[in-house]
């Protein structure tokens, strides 16, 4: 099992993106 | 918790290996500003951005595990072609095509596949073999209807 460490601020995802240059996956989800 | 097709190992060390992964939940009733910037209309929505947060790749809708990382390395494949990197942009859509036969992202990795060739080589023959392969394989797709002018290329 590897924990997926999701993050929940976008513009935070972007800045660790911009400083390890990794791709950003975005997950839009709906509870209902 | 990680649910639906993260609850598969692959899905979960691919992510985490490859990605910065981000969660936005949407409220219909009251649109967040991410989802208004992104358009989100219908749940699941799922975006592969560059490092800088540009769009390059969407999914809408619930997508089995096979598909879903099939869908995570094409959106990474067009990342790298949209950003003229042929050669990363070669070797992902390659792995779509090759890890994951029965996907349904398979035909799109193959058309890009082909015209990634052609503008890493400047050879036209890699489009010529990217319709002969949707022709032979996806003859029903959108993909093998794009590629139609390609047809014409000699061999």
């Amino acid at each position: 099992m590897t924990d997926i460490k999701w993050e929940k601020d976008f513009h935070k995802a972007v800045e660790l993106a911009g400083k390890t240059h990794k791709p950003i996956f975005q997950d839009f989800w709906f509870d209902g | 918790m990680n649910t639906g097709p993260y609850s598969d190992e692959k899905v979960q060390k691919y992510i985490a290996e490859e990605f910065i992964p981000v969660k936005s939940q949407c409220l219909w009733d009251k649109r967040s500003e991410l989802m208004k910037q992104f358009d989100i209309a219908w749940t699941p929505t799922l975006l592969v951005h560059d490092s800088t947060g540009k769009e390059h790749h969407r999914i809408v809708g619930f997508v089995p595990v096979n598909d879903f990382l099939a869908h995570l390395k094409l959106g990474k494949a067009k990342m790298f072609f949209n950003r003229f990197r042929f050669a990363d942009a070669i070797e992902n859509f390659t792995t779509v095509i090759e890890q994951h036969p029965d996907a349904g992202a398979v035909p799109e990795a193959i058309f890009f596949l082909g015209v990634a060739n052609y503008w890493k080589s400047h050879d036209p023959k890699g489009l010529r073999r990217a319709y002969d392969t949707l022709a032979a394989r996806f003859p029903q797709s959108e993909w093998a209807r794009r590629a139609q002018p390609y047809k014409q290329i000699p061999l």
